[in-house]
This record gives C-alpha cells, structure tokens and sequence, in this order.
C-alpha cells in the first residue's frame, strides 16, 4: 500500500522533473495552428540541445497570458515563447504593454498568406461584390472572426483602410468554429490561413474570394490576389500570420545564439521543411537583426492600416 | 466489408495490440492523478511519439484517450476528488457509495458501465458518423446557449434539497468563472491587478481545492473512523445489475455520443447532462440520487465514455475538434502531414486504425480498470488522519503539476477553505463547479447571439433545435407529471 502511494506521488514530480530543462510555452491552444508548428520543430530541435523542451500550451487574451508569463520569467533562455504575430501589435490594440520589442527572437519559423472565404453557397461570387454589399450596408455582413487582435479582425482592420467596408463581426473561439459558422450559414464570410481552408476549398465546401497577397498562390492558382481589385492593397503588403520562437529581452547574447542556432538545426531538418510545405506556410529561418528587420517591417504595415481608419 | 477486413487487420498487428494496451494502462492510472488531465498526457505523448510512425503512435494516443477518461472516476469514487472534469459527475454518487462500503463495487460497476459506452460510441463512430457529423455541424450559438442554460438547469439536481443554496454557489462559480481576460474582447475583468489571474481561474484547481482538499478538511474535522469497505469476491458487477439499467445506459450513450460530438462541449458535459437527465427520469431509485445511487454512478461513467466516439465524428469528418483531447489528436495528425478536413474519405485507413484501437482499448479498459480495484480499495482503511493529510499533500502536488506554478496551489487552498466553509454549513459544492464550467459556453454564445439578432428575444433566434426543445419539453413533463400521479 505505502509503495502504491509513493508511486502515486512520485508520478506528478517525475513529470514535473522532466520539465526542468527549457521551457517552451505556446500561446494558442492544442491542436491549433501554432500548436502543430511549434511541436515538432522542438521536438527536432531537442536533438541539438543539451536537454530537452518541455512544452506547455498557455491560452488567453489573443496570447497576451503566455507572454506576460515568458516575459515574468528571469531572462535565462530558460523560458521560451512560441508564438505567432499577434504580440506585434498588443500596444497598438492596447491588449499589453508587451510587444515583441520586450523579447528577443530565437528563430522566425514561417508566415503564411491568408484568404477571404465564404460558403459554397454564398450570393458573392467575388471580392468585389462581397465589398459593394458591405458599403451598401455597412455593419450588417457577419463577418466570422477569431476576436480582437486574432487574423480576420485585423484583416478586416485592412479592408476598411482601403475600402471603407465595414462588416458585423461575431468572435468565435476559433478558426476552426469560425469556418464551421460559414459553413452552416450563421456568417457570411471569414479570413482563414490557406493552412486552415485549403481541404474545404478543393472539396467545394468554401470558395476563396481572394488572397491577401500581391500574387496568386500555386496551392490555389485561380484565386486572384487581393491587389487585383485594388491595388492600394499593396500598400500593407507582403503581410501574413508568422511563428517564431523568442526569449526575454536582456538575455545573454550567447545563450540566445545557442538557442537559434539548435532551433535553426531543427528548422532545417528535411522532414519539417516537408511539414512546413504541407501546411504551405512559408519557410523564413530568420534570427537576430534580419528577424527584427522582418517585425518592423510587419508591425509597420499593420500600424498603418489601423491608423489610416 | 473491405473497411471491417481492415479494421480486423489493424486489431491483430503486435504494435497495435501492444501501444493501445500500454496507453490504456496509462490512462487508467494518470486519469486516477488530479491535475493530470487527459489533455496533459495527450499532449506529451503526440510529443513523445512525434518520430514514431503513424500506426502505434495512433494506437498509444486512442489507449490514453480511453483510459484517461475511465481513470478520473477513480479518485472521484474514492476520494470524491475527480480526476477530470469528466468525472465530476461520477462523484456524487460514487463517494456516497465508497462512504457506504461499497467502494470496490462502484469501480467494478464505473469500469463495466465506461466499457459499455466506449463500445457503443465507437458504432456510433463506425457506423452513424456522416448522419451525427450533420446534426453537429446545424448546431449553431443560439443552440449551444441553449445547451448551457439546460446544463444550468443542473444546478436543481445537485443542490441535495436546498435549490436556494444551490443558486448561490453557482452564482458565484459562474461569477468566478468570469474573472480574468474574456476570450472574445480581451478586456480584463475582476482581476485586481494581479497578473495571475488574467488567465482565469482553472477549474481543475478549483475542482481539486472544492472536492479535493474541502472534503480532506471536512473529514478531519468531522474525526469519524474509516468506513469498514465491502469487499465481494466479484468485483464485475452481476449481469442482472447491467441488464436492469440497460435502458440508462443506452440513453446515456445516446445522449453521451450527441453531446461529445458538439464542438466545445466534451465528456464532462456529457457526464453532467446525463447524470441529470437520469435523475429526472429514473422513477425509483433503490437509493435517493446523491446518496449512493447506482443510477447516478452509470449516467455520467456511460456518458463520458461513449462521448469518445462522439467527439472523433466531427474531427473525421469537419476538422473540428469535439473536445480538447480530439484537439490535441487533429494537431498531432496535422503534424504528421495528414490533411485536416473530411479524414473520413480522404483517409479511410486512418480511420480503420482509430477504430481498431478503440476496441482494443475498450477490451485492455475492462481488464486493466478491474484490475488494482482490491488494493484501491485498502486506501480507505487508512485512518483519516492519516489519509487525509496524504490526500491533501495530493492536491498540492495536482495543483501543482498542472502549470508548475506555485500560485495554483494557493488558489487551490482558497478553494478548499471555501468548500469547508461550505460543507460545515451545508451549502452543495458541485454547483459553484458547474458555473465555472459553464460560465465560458453561457457567455460567449450569448455575445454571439446579441451581435448576431441583436437582442436575445426567443422568436429571433428560433432555430430547429430550439423548437424541438420547446414542444418537448413541456410534454415531457407533463408525462413525467402523469407518471407521478398514477
């Protein structure tokens, strides 16, 4: 009886032994979009460290809950934040104070390039005639969204920029549920990753309107770039969702240099560049200055889509 | 037939065989730990398992799956701490029973009855996915808000005879569920500054500081002896017993696969609707329910189990997960390059694969989920001041090992005060859960509801569901009523 209590015991510490060498927080949810990227690069990446990465999904507040929680952390490189773009803009959407200019980046992994979708079904056979309804009627399109900060909130932040359109938008949990609103007829129309539509798009569940891109996509060659109806659009582009990996600000330049360069080890790993192509994203393998050039530039484009409403 | 040969390939291939039980064992006990969710150890094996190839990979993951959701009636029979939220349900008849002697029958009963609805989920999933797969993807926010005010509607079942208390401590656990940054506008609420709390307040910590460490406390300050435990020779509950409540059971299933087979709401819904649905059908319990009913125990263990297959339909045919595990398993098939939507047709091997393992799982669940019950059992004839305290030591190393973060521990102790406070001046506990539960599902389709109709007015928002539900209701009543009478 005592050793089965013991056993009982020593389980919960020995898994907590495990989680003392990095820790590796991702700032979405299980089974999402950042989640599956960023658990196989760490499990990669583990090859080329001393230790191993223990990974935690810490959800909340567009992300803002893990990065404060990395951010509160000492900066040891000991803590790591796997996230995507939404930290570039906390301060401009007054979601934190934090942004990624509080942290240092390990490695950008990827971006991807995002698309406006509707039903099958749906009366607007193009951009332009989803943009025309929504100028006649401003605020009353359902526009499925992921809430304040997420993807289709900040697309929809661009196509007001340059439009003027502005639609009715409902926050869902995810882009999954997102996409299931469109599908059963609740919205009108939503903002998804080619990651997360193109299986419903070749099967004829939902149709890409457009892509927020300045070029059509080989994954889907017959949907036209978003430049295409307006070439004020460009303005803003390239821009995408990205995923990187990052430590406090302030940590020592060699242990982040260790970091990106064990992460890059495992970025290069030919089995996930073949993962990254299978979900289309985008390889970018950036560290340091070039991965700091690459926000700015980013965080740019989004701050003037914002500030021109 | 070409699909039954190749699920038969699946089930007698050595790795298959090997990784479902090995996760299965797994489950039983991690499930057993609170704080160990089954989406924790999920999720550390699609790590683990990341280089491994798909087959025992998949087959490890659907063993946890099942074993997990099995494991947390464990603890809640023993201890009246869940080790899930899908247990929740499974303690309030399940304790009593354990505080009646009869531990050991319970876990033999729990286990068989969780068999019985895995088995049933997974023909569910074999043979009714594209039909379920349909219901799920018409439910919209205006269903799903409704599904949370019916769950609300618990609150009656769970307030042991005080619905006036009852109300108060959902209240407040639909008030704390509320605390912390809202998912939908990103404004934080009641958080006093601290940061800690911009999460929000976890339920498992509150689960495992209201049943866990409230009782632990409650008990040590009652001093009573330990309950001198039943121990039969048969631990499998008698055929008669399963027979007698086959049509529970098979409502439970029903109820169980429907529920899991809605996007957001998973087994611990499942668990709590059923266990309410049979309270307010079951006519003659040999025992009142939240004394030790058998009824109370084989609704949610039932439910929970067959909410599995449930879940897994609208992951195979939608790519939208029914729960948190199927969340982490649709990211882990992604991982391996396997396309997200409609796997069903796109990949039918796959598909034979999950459903091998399910049964092997299910068969490895009665073996391994019988098995240990004796040894479980003598936990109880641990003094309570001895037991207690161990049981408390468990809360905080379950509190702990959920974020390894040293302030869930506090909250957990803060909880555990109030569920004393509580218990001493017979306030029920499980409804200030059931609001932090629900609080997530009530609040966010009712903002979707209003931003979509602009106003929540019933005529509105009618949807299909939402009409079958108001004709069925008042005649299942007044059926119910009509029973009473005669």
């Amino acid at each position: 009886m005592k050793r089965l209590l013991a056993l009982l015991l020593t389980i919960p510490l020995l898994l907590g032994c495990t989680k003392t060498a990095v820790n590796g927080i991702i700032q979405w949810g299980e089974g999402g979009g950042t989640d599956t990227l960023m658990r196989p690069l760490c499990s990669y990446t583990e090859g080329y460290l001393d230790g191993t990465i223990a990974l935690r999904n810490m959800t909340g507040g567009t992300g803002t809950v893990a990065t404060q929680y990395v951010y509160d952390k000492p900066a040891d490189g000991q803590t790591l934040l796997l996230g995507a773009e939404n930290p570039a803009m906390y301060d401009a959407l007054g979601l934190s104070v934090l942004t990624y200019a509080d942290f240092d980046c390990v490695i950008l992994i990827g971006s991807e390039t995002v698309g406006v979708t509707v039903a099958a079904s749906s009366p607007y056979e193009d951009f332009a005639s989803l943009i025309d309804a929504a100028k006649a009627n401003p605020d009353t399109i359902r526009l499925a969204t992921t809430a304040k900060g997420g993807l289709p909130w900040t697309v929809a932040r661009f196509i007001e920029a340059v439009t003027g359109a502005t639609f009715n938008e409902i926050p869902y949990d995810s882009d999954a549920t997102a996409r299931t609103a469109v599908l059963n007829g609740e919205c009108d129309v939503t903002v998804m990753k080619l990651q997360a539509g193109l299986d419903a798009a070749n099967e004829g569940a939902i149709r890409y309107l457009c892509l927020f891109s300045d070029a059509a996509s080989d994954a889907l060659p017959d949907v036209p770039p978003i430049t295409d109806y307006d070439p004020a659009f460009s303005a803003y582009l390239p821009w995408g969702p990205f995923y990187g990996v990052f430590v406090k600000k302030g940590t020592d330049p060699k242990t982040r240099e260790a970091l990106s360069d064990a992460f890059l080890n495992g970025f290069r790993e030919p089995a996930y560049q073949t993962l990254l192509s299978d979900l289309h994203v985008e390889p970018l393998g950036l560290c340091g200055d070039e991965a700091n050039a690459y926000i700015n530039a980013w965080r740019t484009a989004s701050l003037a889509a914002l500030n021109a409403q | 037939m070409q699909g039954f040969l190749d699920v038969l390939s699946f089930l007698i291939r050595p790795e298959v065989l090997l990784c479902a039980g090995l996760g299965t064992l797994l489950g039983v006990y991690v499930g057993a730990i609170p704080g160990l969710s089954g989406t924790m150890a999920v999720s550390l094996l699609v790590s683990l398992t990341y280089t491994w190839s798909e087959v025992p990979a998949i087959a490890l993951i659907m063993g946890m799956f099942v074993g997990v959701v099995y494991g947390g009636s464990r603890s809640a029979i023993l201890l009246n701490i869940p080790g899930a939220p899908a247990a929740v349900a499974t303690g309030f008849d399940g304790y009593p029973l354990a505080q009646k002697g009869k531990a050991a029958q319970a876990m033999g009963l729990a286990c068989v009855q969780s068999f019985i609805g895995t088995v049933l989920g997974i023909l569910a999933l074999a043979l009714l996915t594209p039909q379920i797969a349909k219901i799920s993807s018409l439910f919209k926010s205006v269903d799903f808000l409704l599904l949370g005010l019916i769950a609300l509607l618990l609150v009656g079942s769970v307030s042991r005879g005080n619905l006036l208390k009852g109300l108060l401590g959902a209240s407040l656990g639909l008030f704390l569920g509320c605390i912390g940054n809202t998912s939908q506008f990103s404004v934080n609420r009641f958080t006093l500054g601290i940061r800690y709390l911009d999460g929000g307040v976890s339920f498992i910590v509150a689960m495992i500081g209201l049943f866990g460490a409230g009782e632990a406390l409650y008990q040590l300050s009652l001093d009573q002896p330990p309950v001198r435990q039943e121990v039969p020779k048969r631990i499998i509950p008698p055929l008669k017993t399963v027979l007698k409540h086959l049509p529970l059971t098979l409502f439970s299933s029903v109820l169980g696969i429907i529920v899991g087979a809605l996007p957001g709401a998973g087994g611990d819904m499942a668990a709590l609707l059923s266990y309410d649905a049979a309270k307010r059908t079951v006519r003659k319990p040999e025992v009142p329910f939240g004394e030790g009913a058998v009824e109370g125990l084989i609704a949610p263990e039932t439910a929970n189990n067959a909410a599995i297959g449930g879940a897994l339909i609208p992951m195979l045919t939608l790519g939208i997960p029914g729960d948190a595990i199927t969340a982490v398993l649709l990211g882990a098939l992604s991982m391996r390059g396997v396309s997200h939507l409609s796997l069903l047709s796109a990949r039918p091997d796959l598909f034979h694969l999950i459903l091998a393992a399910l049964i092997l799982a299910a068969v490895f669940l009665l073996l391994f989920g019988l098995s240990g019950i004796r040894v479980f059992v003598k936990m109880l004839k641990i003094p309570k001041g001895l037991l207690m305290p161990i049981i408390l030591v468990l809360c905080v190393v379950g509190s702990y090992a959920i974020n390894m973060n040293v302030y869930d521990v506090l909250l957990m102790v803060l909880f555990g005060f109030l569920s004393f406070v509580f218990k001493r001046f017979s306030y029920p506990v499980a409804p200030v859960v059931l609001g932090l539960i629900l609080r997530n599902l009530l609040e966010t389709n009712t903002v979707r509801v209003v931003l979509l109709f602009g106003d929540l007015s019933m005529f509105s928002v009618l949807s299909p569901f939402l009409l079958a539900l108001l004709i069925a209701l008042p005649i299942l009543s007044w059926v119910r009523g009509r029973k009473e009478r005669v």
